[in-house]
């Protein structure tokens, strides 16, 4: 099978969507329905009106069919993200806590099931600057690579995987030149060494040899 | 030496580099090897620039003395290390990180100073693929070297991979069209 060059540096989008597709979600059914059992957990009786968990692939599915309302997790509100963004402005704040997958979970329900959301383009709106703030603050981050290790918490897929080629190539070019960098200087220490004559090197290991 | 990866392309590219050295010995019949050409005797110390793959063997066996090359000279590095950012890479060596990996040992200030230059490159470099390339920054990125522009490009196709796809541009995951039409013959059957 041909790959292309995306694929080999990571994700792609639609394939983060697929992951994504797996997170669990709460609708409410429009249609009576007995427990299924799928390969990846059980999908339980649907009585409507009461609500139900069910992953999110399955949730399209239905929505798509006109057989389920969902129900906006609560990170996806206009206040809660509003909240995020200013505490994301801050200067010197680290990344706020998101859903993993959250551009990909909100990306298919503004597209899929916009009638269940009261203010659609005020969220896509505060989704934009949320994501431009912590843009912002990962080109920061780059600044302080270096070959050992680099902490960023709260991260979410789609953006790890957008950095991932540029911090990847970069991590390894910077542990061969640090590796370079290391050796000369062992190198300069060994010749340096070297030039200790014998007798110095005894008194510098004590009086053992002397009999 | 820090010969890295021996299939590396890049890295046989960077060894092609040539170097300045001292001929130690009278080698007769090759003297159209060096980048003068014509004579068949060559003297020794003469002078002549071999790419450093040559170079490097012959120092061992001491045919020849190899000196460093300009573009790692102590005046080089002196003006690396005061102004990473406005160097001319691809003028210089197209090839440069390489090189300075394969030539490391032999000055030891070059691993701090190249360290130096590429944060601060690949830095410069992540930000013009964040904001798109806009005229002041044409003559940087005409300046880069083969690792930097690759990655430059590598960044500019995830930020576009993104975009596209928050506008539904991008390909869709569907089933397979042989899936497909297995399953209709089956159901049909």
């Amino acid at each position: 099978m041909a790959i292309t060059t995306r694929q080999t540096e990571g994700f792609t989008m639609p394939e983060l969507e697929y992951m994504a597709q797996h997170e669990s979600i709460t609708i409410v059914p429009l249609h009576r329905m007995d427990r299924i059992e799928l390969v990846r957990g059980t999908v339980g009786p649907f009585r409507p009106p009461q609500k139900t968990t069910v992953p999110l692939w399955l949730a399209i599915m239905l929505k798509r069919t006109n057989r389920c309302r969902i129900v906006a997790p609560k990170w996806l509100s206009y206040e809660h993200l509003r909240d995020l963004c200013k505490r994301e402005e801050q200067p010197d704040a680290m990344f706020t806590r998101l859903p993993t997958h959250y551009l990909e979970i909100a990306h298919m329900l503004l597209t899929y099931a916009e009638d269940d959301f009261v203010d659609t383009q005020a969220v896509r709106r505060l989704l934009q600057d949320l994501r431009e703030v912590r843009q912002s603050k990962t080109h920061e981050g780059l600044r302080m690579l270096n070959s050992l290790q680099l902490q960023m918490d709260n991260l979410s897929a789609a953006e790890i995987n957008e950095i991932r080629p540029l911090f990847r190539h970069s991590f390894d070019m910077l542990r061969q030149l640090d590796g370079l960098a290391e050796a000369t200087e062992e190198s300069q220490q060994q010749s340096q060494f070297a030039d200790q004559s014998f007798a110095e090197m005894d008194d510098a290991f004590g009086s053992k040899y002397v009999h | 030496m820090a010969r890295r990866n021996y299939y590396d392309i890049d890295d046989i590219l960077a060894g092609q580099e040539r170097v300045p050295c001292v001929l130690r010995a009278d080698l007769d019949g090759l003297g159209s090897a060096g980048s003068g050409g014509g004579t068949s005797k060559v003297q020794r110390n003469a002078r002549w620039g071999l790419p450093y793959w040559m170079a490097d063997r012959l120092n061992e066996e001491d045919y020849v003395d190899m000196e460093v090359s300009p573009v790692f000279s102590k005046r080089a590095s002196r003006m690396y290390a005061a102004s990473p950012e406005s160097m001319q890479l691809r003028a210089i060596c197209q090839h440069f990180y390489q090189f300075g990996l394969q030539l490391g040992d032999m000055v030891p200030e070059i691993p701090h100073v190249l360290r130096n230059m590429y944060v601060q490159r690949v830095y410069k470099v992540a930000r013009i693929a964040q904001q798109g390339q806009n005229v002041e920054a044409l003559d940087f990125v005409q300046s880069l070297d083969k690792t930097e522009a690759r990655m430059l490009k590598l960044c500019q196709q995830a930020q576009s991979a993104i975009s596209l796809w928050h506008k539904n541009q991008a390909y869709a995951l569907k089933r397979a069209a042989v899936v497909a039409a297995a399953a209709t013959a089956g159901a049909g059957s």
